[in-house]
């Protein structure tokens, strides 16, 4: 069992992290889809923390001899697969930049050689 | 008699100020059967001036993009523009454009899909230093290992591919260092991959890309890619 000190910090812990995740969803500083994990994450926390039967539970299916050893892996496990996703998402959107960035320079060569016609075209049509 | 198949120069170029105006004049002055387009890969130096100036036909990237995405930037127009054939060479001047008419002849006569200049053929000119040969002949083994396919100038940056690979780099082109991941990419897609003995020069102005701090991480990182390029081909590996 965790002693009911720890219990109680760790509640408060808990609900401040959902506040502040409710607050940037508010704020729309975050985006629901990549908080969805975050979300889990709280809410498995929460229920170790309210039931720690549960926590008993997982440390023994671990064979994790200390119940607050087995809240810690837990959570480097949640940091851990957080941290994976922030890489592919950062992955993602490098390519989607890339492609970004070629196209880009595609219209602005079409751009600039339009201006170069135009101009020519211009001159040619006032020397007349 | 056969339609001359269009070809595409692409050349990339990042902060090569000292040396595109030469390569180009020599280019546009001595090769007009040629097309050809830079991809200036976000210079911080007078590349882009130098370039509108003269009035080039130049791709200016926003931000640098590296290698792999400033070569892609060619293929990517290559395919919009419906070229039949295209080839990167280097913006600084290493890669002589007199080769590539043996080039083009060597993939119809071939029926090749890429065809790679290299230095390592005939042994000519100039050959880099000990150190790199010996990373180059380790990647060209492991590229052997993985594909079956043996290209001795693996890490070479002048080559000619078709349209069919024009389409297939267009798409998955690698970031960063791409020269023997692509060519592992083109033989994955069963691709024919011929060599042709060019002879190269040393780099007249500017740094070569890899320095010899940059050297463990560029085999670490290569060698990796080629083996998970590899991998995740492993299934469809056969057409």
């Amino acid at each position: 069992m965790i002693p009911r000190t720890l219990q109680i910090t760790l509640s408060v812990a808990v609900i401040c992290y959902f506040i502040l995740i409710l607050f940037y969803l508010k704020k729309k500083m975050l985006e629901l889809k990549y908080t969805l994990l975050w979300l889990v994450a709280g809410v498995v926390m929460g229920i170790m923390i309210f039931f720690p039967e549960t926590l008993v539970w997982f440390a023994r299916l671990l064979g994790i001899e200390s119940n607050m050893n087995g809240l810690y892996v837990l959570c480097i496990a949640f940091i851990i697969m957080i941290l994976m996703t922030l890489t592919s998402i950062v992955s993602r959107q490098q390519m989607k930049i890339r492609t970004l960035t070629q196209e880009f320079s595609m219209l602005e060569k079409r751009i600039r050689e339009l201006e170069e016609q135009q101009d020519s075209g211009g001159k040619s049509r006032e020397s007349d | 008699m056969k339609e001359r198949a269009k070809c595409l120069i692409i050349i990339p170029a990042y902060n090569e100020a000292g040396n595109i105006e030469k390569v180009i004049d020599n280019l546009i002055a001595d090769y007009p059967q040629y097309d050809y387009v830079i991809v200036n890969d976000g210079s911080t130096d007078a590349t882009k001036k130098i370039c509108e100036r003269h009035h080039y036909k130049v791709l200016n990237l926003p931000v640098n993009m590296g290698i792999g995405g400033a070569v892609q930037t060619g293929y990517r127009y290559a395919l919009e523009n419906e070229y039949d054939l295209a080839v990167q060479i280097d913006g600084d001047g290493q890669h002589d454009v007199a080769f590539l008419d043996g080039m083009i002849q060597c993939m119809e006569e071939e029926n090749a899909d890429c065809v790679i200049g290299s230095r390592f053929v005939k042994k000519e000119g100039f050959q880099s230093s000990g150190m790199r040969r010996t990373g180059i002949q380790f990647l060209s083994i492991l590229g052997f290992i993985l594909t079956g396919v043996r290209v001795r100038d693996i890490t070479s940056g002048y080559r000619l591919v078709n349209r069919r690979f024009i389409q297939i780099f267009a798409q998955d082109y690698p970031a960063d260092y791409p020269e023997p991941e692509a060519l592992v990419i083109a033989a994955v897609h069963g691709g024919k991959i011929k060599e042709y003995p060019v002879v190269m020069r040393e780099r007249e102005n500017g740094t070569s890309s890899i320095t010899l701090k940059k050297a463990i991480y560029y085999m670490v990182k290569v060698t990796l890619a080629m083996l998970i390029r590899r991998l995740s081909f492993g299934v469809r590996r056969q057409k």
